[in-house]
């Protein structure tokens, strides 16, 4: 089934992703998203009657591990990897945005 | 106009894994240096898996089994998107369409009558991390950055969601006191409220008109249980002023604020499409087949309400009484102990609940470090039993003992009170020695003065001390008569 947004659902979509969109771009975002729903839609029509699902052989990981603590030896590696470090902490823009 | 409350909550509690639910960092944080228990999964680093901590799903699944649920087969995780730094993934994995178990209850005891609460689902999730802001208060008001510590993020929760059954915020207390105490029970949970194991977020409306539900408004940020109740009597209150002046309640989030005693506005309310939830790839679901979910079942230790049915049946306890003793499984097993021992029940039931209870405040202590072995405090009570040993000198005795590493004789010894109680001829010894040293009160006693009886009493009171509680109130009040009625012949 294809489907569509329109312009109010276009502002709660950008609202959900946190973007902020300005009045006159609201048009240009509703198009461009339909245009992906769209090519979307097209996958619904091809014809997969009798076509197999698409599998492939892996080695099996557990899907659970037992409760034993283990200490990851390299925490320094964090800190001189984080953009932004003060004291103990790492430091961030203080929220990105109000809900 | 009266209006029906309908309150529904949400309780977290942390679980009681070694580890946090997809890494093997270690969950013991508290009073850790911070971004010391973190590894590149917790901290999502991109590559990184996560694996699910078997020891989260047994444990859920035992909180489910202890809430009547029906463990589910099979479940699955998904994504919860959020825009806060305490999650470094910047979402959150939880359980969202298929929780590990469902469709459960919980019976509550108020105002003298069972309520039964429905449970309407149980699921895992990971905690976050812990924002600091450098403020003067620590709050988020004015800061221009925000610290994290990522320690916490990544410790298992589990969620258990109540169906909006609760009428009273009495009710809402009792109701998660029960819960606590489950968790307590099945060693799920050590749900401490202050230290953040276990946290409530309530759902309240008030009905409308018609009787159909009102609006939900959600409050966070109680963290005690007097808090939640404050909380629902304030919010209750506050919906009812807005409907009875005309307005409408607003879906939203608010804030509890302790300090001052009112529920502030925090956000509108989000609906499940705000968070997006997206299942989560990286996880396979959680397969518990029936053979593990019977091995549950079979590890399940008895329930506090299994243990209230036993205690008043074996032990002859009144409701009060049981209800005391059970409150936590380990003064449970004390008194168990006790009793085992040999001391008679009911005066073992009465010195635990009341005298044990009493030592433990005053040295703010819990049982597992209380000093008295239950053979001694077994000992002790029969001896009392056995009017071998005065009330008084008891809890004097029991003093010592909790307060020094001793024995029950070595305790006898200190107090004086090996020699057993005192009476008849001794007694009567002691009470026309200390009538001798007191010849101002005798002589007041004997010329009438003494109307109310204080002086006598005074002198009673003199008999009792020095006789350390070993001497019987009736039999020395008998002696101090029949002594001034002989000497007023």
């Amino acid at each position: 089934m294809k489907m569509t947004v329109d312009h109010d659902i276009t502002l709660k979509m950008a609202k959900a992703a946190q973007l902020r969109v300005e009045p006159e771009n609201v048009g240009q975002m509703m198009n461009s998203i339909n245009d992906i729903l769209d090519f979307c839609a097209l996958v619904g029509d091809l014809d997969c009657e009798g076509v197999p699902d698409f599998t492939w052989r892996m080695k099996k990981r557990p899907s659970r591990r037992p409760d034993v603590p283990e200490n990851w030896p390299d925490r320094e590696l964090f800190e001189s990897k984080a953009p932004t470090f003060e004291g103990e902490f790492f430091k961030t823009p203080r929220i990105i945005a109000e809900g | 106009m009266t209006r029906q409350i309908v309150i529904g909550l949400e309780v977290h509690l942390q679980l009681l894994t070694k580890t946090k639910l997809f890494c093997s960092c270690s969950t013991d944080y508290i009073g850790h240096t911070p971004n010391t228990n973190v590894c590149p999964v917790c901290l999502a680093v991109p590559g990184t898996l996560p694996l699910l901590n078997d020891g989260a799903v047994a444990l859920a699944s035992r909180m489910g089994l202890g809430l009547r649920c029906t463990i589910q087969n099979y479940s699955t995780f998904g994504r919860k998107n959020y825009f806060y730094a305490d999650l470094a993934k910047a979402y959150q994995i939880t359980q969202y369409e298929l929780p590990v178990a469902t469709k459960g209850y919980l019976d509550i005891e108020c105002d003298e009558r069972t309520k039964r609460v429905r449970i309407h689902h149980l699921h895992l999730e990971e905690d976050a991390g812990k924002l600091v802001h450098p403020t003067a208060d620590g709050r988020l008001t004015g800061a221009a950055y925000s610290l994290v510590d990522y320690n916490r993020g990544g410790v298992p929760l589990t969620e258990v969601v109540s169906e909006p059954d609760i009428s009273t915020p009495e009710e809402a207390k009792e109701y998660v006191v029960r819960l606590r105490q489950l968790a307590r029970y099945l060693d799920v949970s050590d749900g401490e409220m202050e230290s953040g194991s276990l946290r409530v977020d309530a759902n309240i409306s008030l009905s409308n008109a018609d009787g159909s539900l009102g609006t939900r408004v959600e409050i966070k940020n109680m963290n005690s249980l007097k808090a939640l109740e404050r909380a629902l009597e304030y919010e209750i209150s506050r919906q009812n002023k807005v409907l009875d002046s005309g307005g409408r309640i607003v879906q939203e989030t608010r804030l509890w604020d302790d300090a001052e005693g009112v529920t502030r506005s925090m956000r509108n309310k989000e609906t499940a499409s705000d968070y997006r939830y997206y299942p989560e790839m990286d996880l396979a679901p959680i397969v518990i087949g029936d053979e593990e979910i019977e091995g549950y079942k079979a590890g399940m230790p008895e329930l506090p309400w299994e243990k209230r049915e036993r205690f008043a049946k074996s032990f002859g306890l009144s409701g009060e009484e049981v209800s005391i003793l059970t409150e936590q499984k380990e003064l449970a097993a004390y008194y168990e102990a006790v009793a085992a021992a040999g001391a008679p029940t009911a005066r073992a039931a009465n010195w635990v609940r009341m005298e044990v209870l009493r030592v433990l405040n005053e040295l703010g202590q819990d049982i597992s470090d209380f000093l008295v072995k239950p053979e001694a405090l077994a000992e002790l009570v029969t001896k009392i039993e056995n009017r071998e040993l005065s009330s008084t000198i008891g809890k004097e005795i029991l003093d010592l003992l909790a307060r020094e590493e001793m024995t029950l004789d070595q305790a006898l010894e200190r107090t004086g009170a090996r020699a057993g109680r005192m009476s008849g001829d001794a007694l009567g010894e002691l009470i026309r020695r200390i009538m001798s040293e007191q010849p101002d009160v005798v002589e007041t006693i004997k010329s009438g003065q003494d109307k109310k009886g204080a002086k006598l009493k005074f002198l009673q009171g003199l008999v009792m001390k020095e006789a350390r509680g070993q001497a019987d109130p009736k039999e020395t009040a008998g002696l101090l008569s029949k002594f001034f009625a002989e000497s007023t012949k």
